[in-house]
């Protein structure tokens, strides 16, 4: 087990660190160990909100200010006991983390790196600035934690910060390997398709950046208490630059990143002391040539010498089994009954001049595989983004099992049993064909942040039973010997089918499909059209999207047409080829004109 | 640019582990086991004031030159060894620890800016190693940790209540003062500097009509001066770093206000008359450790080590680090070895007088008096023609002890 | 009362002149390579030096650390503009070489680990040529403060302006109105496609970086006079100026150069109420504009089509 392996290894290095200890030839041995135990602390929370959730945060001294101040002040100011004031200086780097993660939440990029930027210096300003931080002249005699009264020595600080990171370690892997790191990663590769499947984006972002808030307080905290003093002059934006480093130079993303990160930068920074001026430019060059050598990190450099190393095949070998008609989809209990699955009444939307929905109604019947048509630019996958609540209607209503979507959020909408795949394929390209798919299931998945990070039988209860499902519907997708492969490097058509099995992993009622066959072969089309038969047969209902009208006519129970963001007919396949309004909306011309040109309804059916 | 670390000595770091791995690219070199190591830790190239650590660093190679060139102390020579700290706190408590621990060193001079001397203190005082403060003049600095406690603290430098002390005194005594305003830096090195203006006010009775303060990089203080001249400021009280002095200069240059300025020692830096321009250079009043008027041996080392320095100015810190080298040598020929708390006591009772160049030491330590230089140190100073120059007034003149209060 | 008010637009535009120059600095690169150059402080500080050592060269007068007023006079001032804006746009071109090429395009944020070492080591070179020490540089109309209705202003603060809003109008011409200027919008719009275009994009990344950085160079020599060149002043005005960025919308020039300006007047401004709480005022509103408006005042909504 990777899980198993990763803790022995974690916790034998945190052995072999404690042992170092005593062997420490002096005092200041045990504070390099003591820094790097700090820097490994702020690395490994950051590690989750940059490695993990893709969100490059460039105020992360804020939030080591938050711990530091907030033991220095909890002692100070209000006596608390120091082993109290830590935990609760933690809590408020956490609350800080809320604070900066909610104005983080809608900005990306270089936006967001302001936006960090911009918190991390107003903490630095306010530390500098106002009356209780005690600027720049700081605040003395910070209580530092005690064992049975006394302060602790610098062995036990070490001991302490071994232990702390150790817990932080084996904590985090236990998220991130699981549910949540999924989730996490989801995020970095495309925030729209994370909401799709169901993973409630603006919570992970906060939760992502409050992990970071938390362990970065940790630091900060254990900073101001041993030192038992802290000023404004500590927290600068070198620091947070610091702390993004620390994660880019070990290797972001991984697990053993941090720890890289953090002992090779804190030794080198002892080790070239002595030269003075140098430092500076050693620090430089490694800035400017690290990342150009390891792209990935040390990290990532050691695994590929590695990899090197075991020379081991890339694709597992094995000719493709064929799609199995024997596996059953994993569904959801409580299959809807004979009512509507879902209706749409007077639905409107415009941007500016263009309106792609206007008073469009629909009604969608459990079991039968619907279809949308319309020339390009009808507003047909207007109405799928509406349906499954990526855009919000100007005005109307859509109702799914009789409850109103209107508001409801992506991943919320998702979670109602709503699946849906991209007209241009969303696919987290860097994650395993399996991982996609496992992501499909998070909404299904019931283990809370803290069941996963406590690594309860719970947690690994659920994970094993999302495994299960997502291998049924990978078999019934002919996908079972691609499910170690990265989604992004597959052959197109199979990444459309890899989308189909992520949507299918939400064990939906309502498939949305958004022109599944676009890019394929004649071939795979009709495949396609067997896969979406057996789809249905298994009680889910489809809603499609598409232009090959030959697939359309074949498979559909329903055709509903649009042009011009209105219904122009709707009814049974073989009734919609005769109708002269559909005609004249994909030639524009009378019926008689060419009835065979441009894939028209009628050369379709046969 | 001079070499600060090229005879920067190394030896073996013992033993581990880590001390292997640490100590692997510093190829153990056998050194004298009798060599007394002396340690400086400060901003060397990080900020604008490294230029200020850069001269104490010349000034104790000079000292540690002449001292070896006698034979050194107790029939043992001196070594140097030097740490940048960036001017980052961290980086700082880490070099203490390095010089300390590791490099086991005798004493420790630095650092250059007060709030890392603050951010450390408690280490030397814990390992009861002395550290002689060159540079950095916040007066907390040499203050106990604890009532009563050893404090291995000393400092040969300015030190901002005594000069606040002399300054206030001198606004208190002009006729013509007015209301006060004070106007400082938001650094470590402003913000003790404006606890001692208020404190020292206090205690002699004066209130500030206006507290205003400004950034370190400002280049416009033109609204805080404006809000002085509002409250009806006649005399302002400046604590900051030469650049924004001579900035805050140009900026009553441009509302045409001009209170009477009397600043920190920062003024007498280069960067200030620099920043300032000759003629508005000539309105601050401040006080400085060492008077222009150099004596023919103050002359002779100026000239010896000026080829060093960055600038003119910066020769103040070069006899602080002499002086506080040679001071340190006498104590612990005095004490007869260099254990910390013996040559703590030796400081503390230091017998016979010492030629420095800052002025001859008679006792210049007692338990509780951690300061060579005090206020009859302090020389009134200005700029004239763009160089300084004795300040000298009829307040200046009618001054007495009794009026230092604070 | 009047008098103070001007004298916060005075100064709030001459120092968002310089905001402007550098904002707009950020707003070239980024557009044509989606990369910034995180080192423009050290680029400021290193422009400002360079200057200071041109005058000093070819005046002769005064030393080093003091120059006397005269050495900027006659058409020294602008020689060192010339040489500080070829010998930066030739760093620039470095730095894209060493530190933005390796990386461009990847995913990630390599390229601000590596434009921040660069910016390092140009920093320690730079003290080991220069020192710490700030330096006084001479403005080219010399020190004497003019009087405008009360209010007090130096010239040096006009040339800023009237050079900053000369300069942005110059490049804004040159993007909208020339071959070269349609090129790099091209590039900045899809590089594939402009490379299919026969635009040599390599030529026109290069060429961004050229301008951004000499722009900086030519910002740190313009506010010199006003502020003494320091290899440590660049790093304030360069955060500034790409919060100024930021704000009007890092993929639009003309909103860089209105977040700049504004940034200026509203640092004047609100150091007019409390002038320490000036930068947590600033970065607060900053957060509170991107919050509402993730892509800048004035930037383009990334619609992202699904």
């Amino acid at each position: 087990m990777r899980h198993m392996r990763h803790a022995l290894i974690a916790t034998g290095i945190a052995l072999a660190a404690a042992l170092l200890v005593l062997a420490a030839g002096n005092d200041f041995h045990l504070r390099i160990l003591f820094n790097i135990c700090v820097y490994l602390l702020c690395a490994q929370g950051m590690n989750v909100l940059l490695g993990y959730a893709g969100q490059k945060s460039l105020g992360q001294a804020g939030l080591f200010a938050a711990g530091a101040y907030g033991a220095a002040l909890l002692t100070t100011r209000w006596d608390l006991d120091p082993w109290l004031a830590l935990i609760l200086a933690v809590g408020i780097a956490g609350v800080c983390g809320v604070l900066i993660a909610a104005p983080s939440l809608r900005v990306r990029g270089p936006s967001l790196a302001m936006v960090t930027l911009a918190f991390g210096i107003v903490v630095e300003k306010l530390v500098t600035e106002a009356e209780p931080f005690g600027g720049a002249m700081g605040i003395y005699a910070i209580k530092p934690l005690t064992i049975w009264g006394e302060p602790l020595s610098m062995a036990q600080w070490v001991w302490l910060g071994i232990a702390l990171c150790l817990v932080t370690q084996l904590l985090l892997a236990n998220l991130l390997t699981g549910r949540h790191g999924r989730a996490f990663l989801s995020l970095q590769a495309d925030e729209v398709a994370a909401g799709a499947v169901g993973v409630p984006v603006l919570r992970t972002k906060v939760l992502a950046f409050v992990i970071a808030a938390v362990t970065c307080g940790l630091a900060g905290a254990l900073v101001a208490q041993q030192n038992q003093y802290i000023n404004s002059d500590f927290i600068t934006f070198h620091l947070s630059v610091f702390i993004l480093l620390l994660v880019l130079f070990g290797g972001s993303g991984s697990l053993a990143g941090p720890l890289l990160g953090a002992v090779t930068l804190t030794v080198i920074s002892a080790l070239v002391a002595r030269w003075t001026w140098i430092e500076h430019f050693v620090n430089g060059a490694l800035l400017l040539f690290a990342l150009y050598a390891m792209p990935k990190g040390l990290a990532g450099a050691i695994a590929g010498a590695a990899a090197r190393l075991r020379r081991r095949p890339d694709r597992p070998q094995g000719a493709a089994p064929a799609a199995s008609a024997a596996v059953a989809l994993p569904v959801r209990e409580g299959q809807p009954g004979e009512a509507p699955l879902l209706t749409a009444e007077g639905v409107c939307k415009s941007y500016g001049g263009v309106q792609p929905a206007r008073d469009v109604a629909a009604r969608l019947v459990p079991g039968h595989i619907h279809a949308l048509i319309g020339p390009n630019g009808a507003g047909k996958s207007t109405f799928i983004n509406m349906l499954s609540g990526i855009v919000r209607p100007d005005a109307g209503r859509i109702a799914f099992l009789g409850e109103d979507l209107s508001g409801a959020a992506v991943h919320a909408i998702c979670g109602k049993g709503i699946a849906r795949t991209f007209q241009n394929l969303r696919l987290f390209r860097e994650l395993s064909v399996l991982d996609n798919v496992l992501l499909g299931q998070h909404a299904r998945m019931r283990n809370g942040v803290l069941t996963s990070l406590l690594g309860l039988p719970a947690a690994r209860r659920e994970e094993r039973k999302a495994r299960q499902r997502v291998d049924a519907i990978l078999a019934f997708l002919g996908l079972s010997h691609l499910a170690a492969l990265p989604a992004g490097s597959l052959a197109y058509g199979l990444q459309r089918r890899v989308e189909l099995a992520r949507a299918l992993a939400t064990e939906p009622h309502l498939l949305l499909l958004d022109e599944p066959a676009a890019g394929l072969n004649p071939q795979e089309t009709a495949e396609l059209g067997g896969l979406l038969r057996r789809i249905r047969d298994q009680g889910i209902t489809i809603l499609l999207v598409e232009h090959h009208m030959d697939l359309v006519m074949a498979i559909s129970d329903h055709v509903i047409v649009l042009d011009y963001g209105e219904k122009i007919a709707e009814g049974a396949p073989a009734a919609i080829q005769r109708d002269p309004r559909v005609m004249t909306a994909y030639l524009g011309t009378e019926p008689d004109a060419a009835p065979r040109a441009a894939g028209l309804p009628a050369a379709a059916g046969g | 640019m001079p070499s600060i670390s090229d005879d920067i000595t190394r030896r073996g770091f013992g033993r581990g582990t880590l001390a292997a791995l640490l100590a692997a690219p510093a190829i153990a070199r056998a050194q004298p086991r009798e060599e007394i190591r002396l340690g400086f830790n400060g901003d060397l190239a990080a900020s604008p004031s490294a230029q200020s650590g850069r001269a104490a660093v010349v000034g104790i190679r000079a000292a540690i030159e002449d001292l070896n060139r006698e034979g050194g102390v107790l029939g043992r020579a001196f070594s140097l060894i030097v740490r940048d700290d960036l001017s980052q706190p961290p980086k700082s408590i880490q070099n203490m620890s390095d010089l300390i621990d590791n490099e086991r060193v005798v004493a420790v001079l630095g650092p250059t800016n007060s709030g890392n001397a603050l951010a450390w203190r408690h280490i030397p005082n814990q390992k009861r190693v002395p550290v002689m403060g060159c540079i950095g003049s916040a007066t907390d600095i040499t203050r106990p940790i604890r009532a009563g406690a050893d404090n291995y603290m000393f400092r040969v430098g300015s030190v901002d209540r005594t000069q606040v002390i002399a300054l206030m005194a001198y606004a208190k005594k002009n006729p013509r003062s007015g209301r006060i305003g004070f106007l400082t830096e938001t650094t470590g090195y402003g913000q003790a500097g404006l606890r001692d203006l208020q404190e020292v006010a206090q205690a002699q009775g004066l209130t500030a009509a206006a507290n205003e303060r400004f950034n370190v990089n400002d280049t416009d203080m033109t609204s805080q001066l404006a809000k002085l001249r509002t409250a009806g400021v006649e005399t302002a009280l400046v604590w900051a770093q030469g650049t924004p002095i001579g900035q805050l200069m140009r900026s009553m240059d441009k509302i045409g206000y001009f209170p009477t300025v009397l600043t920190s020692w920062a003024a007498d830096n280069l960067s200030f008359i620099n920043a300032a321009g000759p003629t508005l250079a000539e309105r601050p009043i401040f006080l400085r450790t060492v008077s222009e008027d150099r004596t023919p041996r103050q002359q002779a080392f100026f000239d010896r080590i000026r080829p060093q320095l960055d600038a003119d100015s910066a020769y103040s810190f070069a006899v602080h680090g002499y002086d506080g080298t040679m001071l340190l040598a006498r104590a612990m020929q005095q004490a007869g070895n260099t254990e910390g708390p013996a040559v703590r006591a030796a400081l503390e009772d230091l017998q016979g007088r010492l030629d420095g160049y800052a002025k001859t030491y008679e006792r210049p330590f007692t338990r509780d008096q951690h300061e060579a230089l005090t206020a009859a140190d302090q020389r009134w100073t200005c700029w004239r023609g763009g160089r300084l120059a004795a300040f000298d007034d009829a307040v200046v003149a009618g001054l007495r002890p009794e009026d230092f209060r604070g | 009362m009047l008098a103070t008010y001007l004298q916060v637009l005075v100064s709030g535009l001459a120092i968002g002149g310089v905001y402007a120059l550098i904002a707009l600095s950020f707003s070239i690169t980024f557009t044509t390579t989606k990369t910034l150059n995180f080192a423009q402080g050290e680029f400021i500080g290193v422009g400002a030096f360079l200057g200071v050592t041109v005058l000093y060269l070819v005046s002769g007068e005064g030393s080093f650390a003091a120059l006397a007023p005269a050495a900027a006079g006659g058409a020294r001032y602008p020689l060192a503009a010339a040489v500080v804006g070829a010998v930066l746009g030739a760093l620039g071109i470095l730095l894209f070489l060493a530190a933005i090429r390796p990386f461009a395009g990847k995913p990630g944020m390599s390229w601000v680990m590596s434009t921040i070492g660069f910016g390092i080591i140009l920093q320690s070179l730079g003290l080991a040529v220069w020192g710490p020490a700030p330096v006084n540089m001479p403005s080219p109309f010399g020190d004497d403060v003019m009087r405008l209705a009360g209010a007090g202003v130096r010239p040096q603060e006009i040339l800023v302006l009237a050079v900053a809003v000369v300069l942005m109008a110059a490049l804004d011409l040159l993007m909208r109105r020339t071959r070269l200027g349609k090129a790099m919008r091209a590039v900045a719009h899809n590089p594939q496609v402009a490379a299919l275009m026969g635009i040599n994009v390599a030529a026109v990344m290069l060429g961004a970086f050229a301008l951004s950085s000499a722009l900086a160079g030519v910002g740190g020599l313009l506010v010199a006079p006003i502020a003494s060149a320091s290899l440590f002043m660049g790093m304030g005005i360069a955060l500034k100026a790409f919060s100024g960025a930021i704000m009007g919308g890092l993929d639009n020039p003309r909103g860089c150069i209105f977040g700049g300006f504004a940034l200026g007047l509203l640092e004047a401004g609100v150091a007019l109420w409390e002038a320490q709480w000036r930068e947590i005022v600033i970065f607060l509103l900053i957060i509170l504009v991107l919050a509402i408006r993730p892509n800048g005042l004035f930037g383009a909504r990334a619609l992202d089509k699904v």
